[in-house]
């Protein structure tokens, strides 16, 4: 399979992320949503290393892996204190500050 | 090992910063309950001192533009940007030391995690290479995540969190997409090689598509970064439900490093060399890129400003109006020149003093009071003087007005607009200001035109170490609008050397 492949499918993964994270249906969902565009990027990142140039792209890919999972961390820890605040955990739900 | 040692030592005010942010949070461990906001902030303080002195001797730096690691660029520009994040965080470390809205517990902590969010600003400022840029933004962004949800068991502080935390994410995580298309058209990940490629690129005609989604999806997570239309919607919340001393670093720190970051991308990978004469297309392209920054800009601060005139909230409004500042700043940007770049450049450091004091001030009277409604403003300006007086020469600043630096910055803007050709941006500018005379005036009338026995609250004294800070920026405010020169020339300056 040559580069084009790679792309489409990263391709599919960044919509499909873009999507999750507009229905705001549940904060979970936008996290999980935030990991597909994340790999979307990814996938983006080796695939160019394989077929473009250098390793650049896969170190890059190494470090943004790393990065999800501290972001992802970071985001449950304040997820669970909304949770604990407001017990609930929809996106819209949480609204004191609107004029 | 030689060669190490030397490349080491430009990097010492980033290794002095990331010392104290570990000694912050040792320091935490051996402090007696209680003392620990007074003992760990002091250390901060040290750190940072210690860090500006080092950057201070990189102020004239021979070779102008020093690179480090192949991956960092000491030059007069990010000096100027980092003296700007320490002096941002140096005035939040204090803010903090003062306020009682921060827990009570957990100060070694928070410290840490400033001080790491502002190791962020620094490698945002200092990078041509997309992977450090990314690591630098992200290493922000996660600790302001922390910091706005910092106030545990308020639900505002919570709320905010929540809210910074997915519109971040996402906002990053569209970036990141955009830098890997930019990679993988140019087979590089350093701005300084990705320039060139893309210019090879135009002249072979290809059309802009490819270069136009990649370079859209980069400019919507430096839009989130300084808060510009439209992914500024997460602002009015994580500013007024953040406690106020991280407000402030989000206002004037965090800002400060996206503009720097955006400056450098643009400049680096988007604008052709004009003596050199680049390819048409990209003339043509980069000609386009500023008509839509201009076009976002008038937006930017358009909605800012019209929302800004409903709000009740002292805070909430200062948020407003720091998205109206956004696109102000935006209008230097959009010229795609130095000129331009470099009063963008002044405006920063003006709006710097300015936000730091009003933001400031919030926090001294939501600290004295428990309340930041404007209209519980009133009759301030009789019971407590200093503070008013000091507030209304921030808010004459961001309305504007001669004498002070912020007539200066907005000129020199306007001017820089104005000869690119963007005569209805500095229009729309223009009236929006007017706008903005609105509600800074609600605030000045709320503390000055009432009669004293209107006033809510008895007299509220600022401690000596407040009123000093006060007016340390409202002078800062003042003089900048009067001896502006050299400043000038340093913005000037720093623009020369970036290619």
């Amino acid at each position: 399979m040559g580069l084009a492949g790679y792309l489409i499918v990263a391709a599919i993964l960044f919509a499909l992320g873009i999507a999750c994270t507009v229905a705001r249906k549940n904060v979970i969902y936008v996290l999980m949503g935030i990991e597909l565009i994340l790999n979307a990027a990814n996938l983006n990142l080796v695939a160019f290393s394989r077929f473009v140039g250098g390793l650049d792209g896969q170190i890059f890919a190494i470090f943004s892996i790393i990065l999800a999972a501290a972001e992802a961390a970071v985001a449950l820890a304040i997820v669970l204190n909304v949770f604990g605040l407001f017990d609930s955990i929809r996106p819209d739900d949480p609204d004191l500050m609107k004029e | 090992m030689n060669l190490l040692r030397e490349e080491l030592s430009w990097i010492t005010p980033e290794l002095c910063l990331t010392l104290f942010a570990c000694v912050a949070l040792l320091v935490d461990l051996f402090v007696q309950k209680g003392r620990e906001s007074v003992m760990v902030g002091f250390f901060s303080l040290m750190g940072l001192l210690a860090t500006a002195f080092f950057l201070y001797r990189q102020y004239g730096v021979t070779p102008p533009a020093q690179p480090v690691f192949g991956c960092m660029v000491v030059d007069p520009f990010s000096t100027l940007f980092k003296l700007f994040a320490v002096g941002a965080l140096a005035f939040v470390v204090l803010f903090t030391m003062l306020s009682r809205q921060t827990r009570p517990d957990g100060y070694g902590e928070f410290y840490f995690i400033l001080l790491c969010a502002g190791l962020g600003a620094f490698f945002l400022a200092s990078t041509y290479n997309l992977l450090l840029m990314y690591l630098g933004l992200e290493l922000l962004s996660i600790a302001s995540y922390i910091l706005a949800g910092y106030a545990k068991g308020n639900r505002r502080s919570g709320e905010a969190a929540m809210k910074y935390v997915i519109f971040g994410a996402v906002a990053s995580g569209v970036m990141l997409y955009g830098f890997t298309l930019l990679y993988g058209m140019t087979g590089s990940i350093d701005l300084t090689v990705i320039g060139p490629k893309l210019r090879d690129q135009f002249a072979l005609d290809h059309g802009t598509i490819p270069i136009s989604v990649a370079t859209g999806l980069c400019l919507a997570g430096f839009a989130y970064k300084i808060s510009a239309a439209p992914f500024h919607f997460w602002t009015p919340d994580v500013y007024e439900g953040a406690p106020t001393p991280v407000t402030t670093f989000l206002a004037v720190a965090s800002k400060g490093a996206g503009f720097a970051a955006l400056l450098r991308f643009l400049q680096a990978g988007f604008i052709p060399d004009r003596t050199l004469g680049g390819p048409e297309a990209m003339m043509g392209y980069s000609d386009k890129l500023g008509t839509l920054v201009a076009v976002l800009a008038a937006l930017t601060m358009t909605l800012g400003n019209l929302a800004a005139l409903g709000q009740t909230n002292l805070k909430r409004m200062l948020a407003y109006s720091s998205i109206a500042h956004a696109g102000y700043v935006l209008m230097g940007v959009a010229t795609m020149n130095r000129e331009g770049f470099s009063s963008v450049l002044f405006y920063l450091v003006v709006y710097y003093f300015m936000n730091l004091g009003a933001f400031g001030v919030v926090m001294y009277y939501a600290n004295t009071t428990g309340d930041e409604q404007i209209d519980d403003l009133k009759g301030l300006g009789w019971r407590s003087p200093l503070v008013a007086i000091t507030m209304v020469a921030f808010l004459v600043a961001l309305v504007g007005l001669p004498p002070t630096a912020g007539f200066i910055g907005k000129w020199f803007l306007f001017t820089a607009a104005v000869k690119k050709g963007f005569l209805w941006l500095a229009v729309v500018a223009g009236i929006n200001s007017a706008i903005s005379l609105f509600y800074y005036f609600r605030v000045a009338r709320a503390m000055w035109l009432r009669p004293e026995e209107e006033a809510k609250y008895a007299t509220v004294h600022a401690s000596p170490a407040f009123a000093a800070l006060l007016l340390v920026l409202a002078v800062g405010t003042v003089w900048f609008g009067v001896g502006f020169d050299s400043l000038l020339r340093y913005c000037d300056y720093s623009q020369n050397l970036l290619r």
